[in-house]
């Protein structure tokens, strides 16, 4: 634990986003006519630095040690327990490693993108990296629904300022969807805080205790099943308000609706962070909190979430086959994929775990890098539709090699980072549930056949349209973005140890959290138990 | 002999410096208008001068007795008024709220072309009753409160007389709250005729839940409270006289009316009525979610910028009222730090409307708002703030208003009320964010001059903005600011002796 008044590590990679753009605002206040170059470099340093800041965090990280590390913890608001509490295990070290590695290429990549307001375009993109990084990191129930709200705001700005046509459309639906589940999860979070306070006496938002202190964190509330108490403090509806939250963000199907509208509207590089990092903030939900406080809960509704899952998968996929526009075909397949992240989560053995939340790093990568490639063709053609291409392998050799890459890696062609990720996943839920497992596979059949098709029809054949002719190959900038998506694809395909060394003891320390807290949640509190004995005997002696 | 009563003179130290000053105001505005060579519009510079001294004052004064901590009356042997915690806390409020207005008010007043002193005076005069309203332990003092903040609101909602508009907000204002105050009245007559007294001590001790006269008597009480709060099926008036009133007005209206009303509401229900219980909680759970519910849906269909405001402040009587359902010592604290929140926010917001009217005319439609970003970046950029505040997004005070609102729900079991108050609050974010999508989403009307915001306007919003965002992240202060605002511990101090006895 860092002493009072240091600051830590993790805070630094969380706030030093924020805090440049906040100079730089005010930078701007001040000086009239700062150029826009200015704040596009400033952007991309601050981003550059946390990621170097986070690589020294993943180098520091201990991958035997399962608990939480790099802990920091102040407190805040104390007549309520809310304290700033901010932690990283090997799942939430991972996914803030590719906030960090995205943010600088996603400003890379959108160096000459908005070609207005360029300033609040950088401040909101500087302010969201805050945002997601602190919902990764932090450890206190309240501080996490802070930061998970607050990055709603810049992505809307991102999507309703500088995106598409349907723009305002689709970043009022982003919002409004978001924002409905995540109050019904604000409402347990209170109640579970108000049951941590009846068993301990203790007012308290902390999820884990904290380290080195006996008090003890809501992870050690016993929450009663259904049927022992008031419905609302069942672990059922609570678990279920919570899995609406993380669900909506996931998406799961049915609750996708606002995915395909966002990402199709949002500018490439909101698309890319909304892809790669925000929704992996439903299955990062799911992991670190859902399913560790709500076990009992979690197994009555695993069921319907499995369905929900499956039917995610074999219908985004199909979905994702019929689109006429590139980009709307990447957000389907974004549903089949997540869907996929959910089946390995929701097994609970420690293969689907894993391949869980390597899967949600190699979703960010590959179809963050999807999106990426689709913007640079936007940008030379102002259009996505498949129709309008055919036969651009031959103006643009490196752009297809890229792209045919990419491609593979999403359908997960062994070697590269998919892969890994979703044989972990099919065989860790094909423990757990084989029939659904036999029907998901379809999805990668799937899967294969919409990228390779739309390929096909994008880059191969005879150029049929005139336009198309001129189209010009990759510039260095748009090369160093995509080589920088690469290797990760290949580093994760040929050695993803590199990742699941660290993952995996804290994915071990998850299950045995899972196993103890439903033991916990089984048993009995003293009075019920009495009674049920009272009974037991009555009934034996007529 | 006739022993003279013990009077504690000092108890209406804040009272005595708003009467004062409005009895200034008025008299120099007299003198100063005789001085050929001063335009209106320098003397309205110096009455709003001495009105916000004596706010200051006042604001000190109760700030004052707030730390000072024990409850002193007016006449210990006749209670009718009394300073302690919770009134001086709430009375600092209301004056903070008045002379944000006030401030508001220099260029606003002239820009409609309405600079006429006797603004300042109605003020300060209204916000001397509110003083007396909050602090007072009777029920006659209550109403001597009640009329004192009324009757000059009725004249400064038709402030801009030449409008007709104006003039209709203030009749319809006038009489729709003059039957609403009739009706409240007749609530306490008969409640002294069931209890047979008419201070809160007395009622407390004489009061029989199965008594008729007493209910009724107390369903009438609530009546006027709840057109004072503008609570739903008492809201009719709202809409009309928010959107008549001279925006200014209304920022006054919305921020200092509702908070004395809350506050003497507090007092009468913690108190007075405190052996009511179910009963009574029954009618407040009514009339909170169909506050909440009416309040968000209706706002969402509005084009008007102080309509869509004015069923937002129906929406956030309902919220307050979540609060009075929960009860207890967590509901009652979160209720007074959600006034502040909402004095903040709700003035913060208005104050953009206030910045915005220029040459006689005021920024009524949503859709002047469009393109604003653009023409005025730091505007778009605070009413954003003000905004999202309104809306409960984390990070902002009006989040931390809301979270202790349900949190105190949770505690007391009214999930279902919860429930219904979160799903409204996701209707609320659609309207509140229509102004940041108009103001950042779409090309300006216009090319409209570009109109410099007043130092005194930039003051008022920069000091809300601050503490919207202060106040969301450090509810209870102690980091970066030099002076003390642990609003959080200072609520909670205000309403812990309701419950000592």
């Amino acid at each position: 634990m860092a002493p009072a008044g240091e600051l830590g590590l993790l805070s630094a990679i969380t706030f030093l986003p924020l805090a440049v753009g906040c100079a730089l605002v005010a930078a701007a206040a001040f000086v009239r006519g700062l150029p826009d170059s200015v704040f596009r470099l400033a952007g991309l340093g601050a981003t550059l630095v946390a990621f170097l800041l986070s690589l020294q965090v993943f180098a520091g990280f201990d991958a035997t040690n399962p608990g939480y590390q790099f802990v920091e913890y102040r407190t805040w608001i104390a007549s309520y327990g809310i304290n700033y509490f901010v932690g990283i295990d090997g799942i939430s070290l991972v996914l803030v490693l590719l906030t960090t590695f995205l943010m600088p290429i996603v400003l890379l990549a959108s160096a000459q993108d908005p070609a207005k307001s360029v300033k609040s375009y950088v401040f909101f993109m500087l302010f969201l990296e805050t945002g997601m990084l602190g919902a990764f990191v932090s450890l206190n129930v309240f501080q996490f629904y802070l930061f998970w709200e607050v990055m709603l705001i810049p992505m809307y700005f991102i999507i309703g300022i500088w995106g598409g046509p349907r723009r305002i459309y689709a970043a009022v639906k982003f919002f409004l969807f978001t924002m409905a589940g995540s109050l019904l999860m604000l409402l347990a979070m209170l109640v579970l805080y108000y049951l941590h306070y009846e068993q301990t006496g203790t007012l308290n938002f902390d999820l884990v205790a904290r380290p080195g202190i006996d008090a003890l964190g809501l992870l050690d509330t016993r929450i009663p099943l259904l049927g022992e108490a008031v419905w609302w403090k069942t672990q059922t509806w609570l678990f279920a308000a919570f899995a609406l939250a993380f669900a909506i963000k996931v998406p799961m199907f049915p609750l996708h609706t606002w995915l395909p509208d966002a990402h199709t509207e949002a500018p490439t590089a909101g698309s890319v962070v909304l892809a790669g990092v925000l929704l992996k903030m439903g299955t990062y939900g799911f992991i670190r909190f859902a399913l560790p406080l709500f076990p009992g809960g979690a197994a009555d509704l695993t069921p319907l979430l499995v369905t929900c899952g499956v039917i995610g998968i074999v219908y985004g996929s199909l979905v994702a086959m019929v689109q006429s526009d590139v980009k709307k075909l990447v957000a389907y397949s974004s549903v089949a994929h997540l869907g996929f992240v959910m089946l390995g989560m929701l097994a609970g053995n420690s293969q689907g775990l894993n391949g869980s939340v390597l899967q949600m790093v190699n979703h960010g990568i590959s179809t963050g890098a999807l999106f990426l490639l689709v913007g640079m063709i936007y940008e030379r053609r102002h259009t996505r539709l498949i129709d309008a291409f055919g036969g651009i392998a031959k103006p643009m050799p490196v752009f297809a090699f890229f792209f045919a890459i990419t491609t593979m890696s999403s359908i997960g062609l062994p070697l590269l980072n998919g892969f890994v990720g979703e044989f972990l996943i099919l065989i860790g839920s094909y423990l757990a549930f084989p029939g659904a497992t036999v029907i998901a596979t379809s999805g990668v059949v799937l899967g294969a056949a919409y990228m390779l098709w739309m390929f096909r029809r994008v880059f191969f054949g005879p150029i049929s349209n005139p336009e198309n002719q001129g189209l010009i190959d990759l510039d260095l900038r748009e090369k160093v973005v995509i080589v920088a998506m690469v290797i990760p694809m290949f580093w994760i395909g040929l050695y993803p140890e590199t990742l699941l060394r660290r993952v995996e003891p804290s994915v071990l320390e998850l299950m045995r959290q899972i196993e103890s807290r439903s033991a916990l949640s089984a048993q009995q509190p003293p009075a019920a138990s009495a009674l049920i004995a009272e009974a037991a005997q009555a009934g034996r002696q007529p | 002999v006739i022993q003279p009563p013990e009077l504690d003179l000092s108890v209406l130290a804040p009272i005595a410096t708003l009467g004062i000053g409005g009895m200034v105001v008025l008299l120099l505005e007299v003198t100063l208008s005789r001085v050929k060579s001063l335009g209106d519009s320098r003397i309205g510079v110096y009455l709003c001068g001495v009105s916000i001294a004596a706010l200051f004052g006042a604001a000190c004064s109760a700030g004052v007795a707030f730390a000072g901590g024990e409850a002193r009356m007016f006449d210990a042997a006749h209670p009718l008024y009394q300073l302690d915690r919770f009134s001086s806390l709430v009375s600092a409020l209301l004056c903070v709220g008045a002379l944000l207005s006030c401030a508001l008010a220099v260029t606003y007043l002239d820009a409609l072309r309405i600079n006429h002193g006797e603004f300042y005076a109605l003020v300060l005069l209204s916000t001397a009753g509110m003083l007396f309203m909050v602090g007072s332990v009777d029920l006659i003092a209550l109403f001597v409160g009640l009329e004192t903040m009324s009757i000059p609101i009725y004249v400064l909602a038709g402030f801009d007389r030449r409008k007709l508009r104006s003039n209709e907000s203030a009749l319809k204002y006038f009489l729709i709250g003059s039957f609403a105050t009739a009706v409240m009245l007749y609530g306490m007559a008969l409640l002294y005729g069931a209890t047979g007294a008419t201070s809160f001590d007395g009622i407390r001790a004489g009061f029989d839940p199965q008594s008729p006269l007493a209910l009724v008597g107390l369903g009438l009480l609530l009546v006027g409270f709840a057109f004072k709060l503008s609570s739903v099926p008492f809201h009719q008036w709202t809409p009309d006289v928010y959107e008549g009133a001279p925006a200014v007005v209304t920022a006054f209206m919305s921020v200092a009316v509702k908070t004395a009303a809350v506050a003497a509401l507090l007092r009468v229900l913690g108190f007075a009525l405190a052996p009511m219980g179910e009963t009574l909680q029954g009618l407040l759970w009514g009339l909170a979610a169909a506050s909440v519910i009416v309040g968000n849906l209706m706002a969402v269909v509005q084009d008007n910028l102080k309509r869509l405001l004015a069923y937002s402040s129906v929406a956030h009587a309902g919220y307050i009222l979540i609060g009075f359902v929960a009860g207890g010592s967590d509901g009652y604290s979160a209720i007074l730090f959600y006034l502040f929140a909402y004095t903040l926010m709700n003035l913060g917001a208005f104050g953009v409307i206030v910045a915005l009217a220029q040459q006689g005319q005021e920024c009524e439609r949503v859709d002047s708002l469009a393109g604003l970003a653009v023409q005025r970046p730091t505007l778009a950029a605070l009413m954003t703030l003000f905004m999202v505040s309104l809306a409960g997004i984390p990070g902002t005070v009006g989040f931390i208003g809301k979270f202790q609102i349900f949190m105190a729900a949770a505690q007391a079991n009214q999930i279902p009320l919860a429930i219904i108050g979160l799903l409204m609050s996701v209707v609320s974010v659609y309207y509140y964010l229509r102004i940041p999508v108009l103001m950042y989403m779409r090309e300006p009307a216009d090319d409209g001059a570009r109109m410099q915001t007043s130092v005194a306007e930039m003051a008022v919003l920069g000091f809300c903005a601050f503490f919207v965002l202060y106040l969301g992240i450090f509810p209870n202060g102690g980091f970066l600011l030099p002076w003390d605002v642990s609003v959080l511990d200072w609520a909670r101090a205000s309403v812990n002796p309701f419950f000592a006895s």
